[in-house]
């Protein structure tokens, strides 16, 4: 069991989402950081989609009520546990009674804690994601806040003492550009709005949420404003009438009138993420080919990293 | 059939069924829809229809883009066996016609409140689409004397159980949210539920009356 000694402004359960439901008109929500909260998982030897915590826009700390390896991935932050510098996307042990203490981000926007046995409250549609525009999922389907105490399950295996990921294994972060594919009203723009989007500077607004971001920044042009409905998904980035583009994010309603110029791959949308009001990115087409190879790579690494974990728990068995 | 196919990104892809919105082309669309679900492919896990197009959700990890595309058009071009959507249900909707907006709306349509009322509950309505926030059904078609554009200023927070029109459309509210549709009743109708599965209770294809109560 974990308690919430501090909660930060916000701070949720989430996992993989909800992936059976768009057409009930339930979203993917989930981790915005897919490869983050993975990463975390893996590297405290659960299964890639357990439920962590996904913590944002400031400090707080966590009280461990009993012992347990935690693991802290994504954005980046000063970290204390019973006073020592806890290093991130490394298997760490907490102490019964110790407090783990997070300040305030240096880099990132969302940062995902994953302990041993994950967050085990109650699986509604197949996930334990909170879906606040639902008020459900989660504990309760909230927010969490100071006081609450969040149940843990069973680890399925004695994890790693010690064990980091190295940072080649993790997406980069610091790389301005993220590619994406052609949208499915691509046609409907002219050749003018993909230099547009592809030439220039994007800066993320700051209104920009799980929901999705905006980009302010050059006008793609004209739009051909609102059509029929059709599916949306996380990554896609839709134009409006105005012609400032918003990336739709993990909350994203299922369907949407405003065509979809493009979509951001994959295995960028992490980047994307953790970018912050006021950072800025830069788009670059490529193709469908290309974008579901390197979202392959990123399965591949995600791979390495759960091999790593379980080489470095078992290396560690056999030293006992 | 003219479908054109298109990725929507890593996860999905669209294929587009027609470019003119009506009746016959949505129940073509839920066809189809239903038509991929019945095939039961592993890499499929969602299948999303619309106005003009679906959309199947897939892993990619599974199945390339080509070699989804290619699956999805060979099993809609063997179409034969299912020709509706699966098995369309009938919904009586009990509503409470004492709405906030009942009365703005009598006057902009230039009716009655109770011509406003006699007018929603005459019609039987077909469940277009889910989407907007789980368990939302865009129900169409209301009687054009109906028809009003939508709040100029959405409120931030609709009760959930609002009845509401807007536009060609009227709908559900079916959790607390913001919204800009008229409200001109209420029901106790459960419309999502996230401990049930499915979820809603409305589907696209099936038919939704609404019934005057007390």
């Amino acid at each position: 069991m974990i308690r919430v000694a501090k909660a930060p402004p916000y701070l949720a359960i989430q996992d993989a989402g909800r992936t059976r439901f768009r057409a009930a008109g339930v979203p993917r929500g989930g981790a915005m950081d897919l490869f983050a909260m993975r990463a975390a998982n893996l590297i405290v030897g659960n299964q890639a989609d357990s439920a962590v915590l996904e913590w944002a826009l400031g400090g707080g700390s966590l009280s461990f009520l009993s012992a347990l390896s935690f693991a802290l991935v994504g954005a980046s932050a000063r970290a204390t546990i019973g006073g020592k510098t806890v290093a991130p996307c490394t298997i760490t042990r907490a102490a019964a009674g110790e407090q783990l203490v997070i300040e305030q981000f240096l880099t990132g926007r969302f940062l995902y804690v994953a302990v041993s046995g994950g967050f085990d409250v109650p699986p509604l549609l197949g996930s334990r994601s909170n879906y606040l525009p639902g008020h459900f999922g989660g504990l309760e389907g909230r927010l969490l806040k100071t006081g609450d105490e969040l149940p843990v399950g069973t680890a399925r295996s004695s994890p790693a003492e010690g064990f980091h990921c190295a940072a080649e294994l993790m997406p980069r972060y610091d790389n301005e550009t993220v590619h994406i594919t052609r949208g499915p009203q691509a046609d409907l723009f002219s050749d003018d709005a993909f230099r547009v989007l592809s030439e220039s500077t994007h800066r993320v607004s700051s209104a920009s949420d799980r929901t999705g971001y905006k980009v302010d920044g050059p006008s793609v042009g004209a739009s051909p404003g609102s059509l029929p409905s059709e599916a949306a998904c996380p990554g896609a980035i839709q134009v409006p009438g105005d012609g400032h583009p918003i990336i739709l994010m993990a909350d994203a309603p299922t369907v949407g009138g405003y065509p979809k110029i493009a979509v951001v791959s994959e295995a960028d949308i992490p980047i994307v993420a953790q970018r912050r009001p006021g950072e800025t990115l830069r788009f670059e087409i490529i193709t469908i080919e290309q974008s579901q190879k390197a979202l392959r790579r990123r399965a591949a690494d995600l791979n390495t990293i759960a091999q790593l974990a379980a080489g470095a728990a078992s290396a560690r068995l056999l030293h006992m | 059939m003219g479908a054109r196919v298109q990725p929507l990104g890593d996860s999905a892809i669209t294929i587009e069924l027609g470019s003119e919105r009506s009746p016959e082309l949505l129940r073509e669309v839920h066809a189809a829809a239903a038509q991929i679900r019945l095939a039961g492919l592993d890499e499929i896990e969602d299948v999303v229809p619309a106005y003009l197009a679906l959309s199947v959700f897939y892993d990619p990890l599974r199945s390339s883009f080509s070699e989804i595309a290619e699956r999805v058009l060979e099993i809609l071009s063997a179409r034969d066996s299912v020709s509706a959507a699966e098995d369309p249900r009938h919904h009586v909707i009990p509503v409470r016609y004492d709405g906030v907006d009942l009365e703005s709306v009598a006057a902009a349509t230039k009716l009655t409140a109770e011509q406003v009322i006699e007018l929603h509950t005459a019609r039987t309505y077909t469940v277009d689409l889910l989407g907007f926030v789980p368990g939302w059904a865009y129900l169409s078609e209301l009687d054009q004397r109906l028809q009003i554009a939508r709040r100029p200023q959405p409120r931030p927070r609709v009760a959930r159980g609002s009845v509401a029109i807007a536009a060609t459309q009227t709908g559900i509210y079916p959790l607390d949210t913001p919204g800009g549709w008229h409200i001109i009743g209420n029901t106790n109708t459960a419309l999502f539920d996230p401990s049930r599965d499915p979820p809603s209770l409305l589907k696209a294809g099936d038919t939704v009356r609404f019934e005057r109560v007390a």
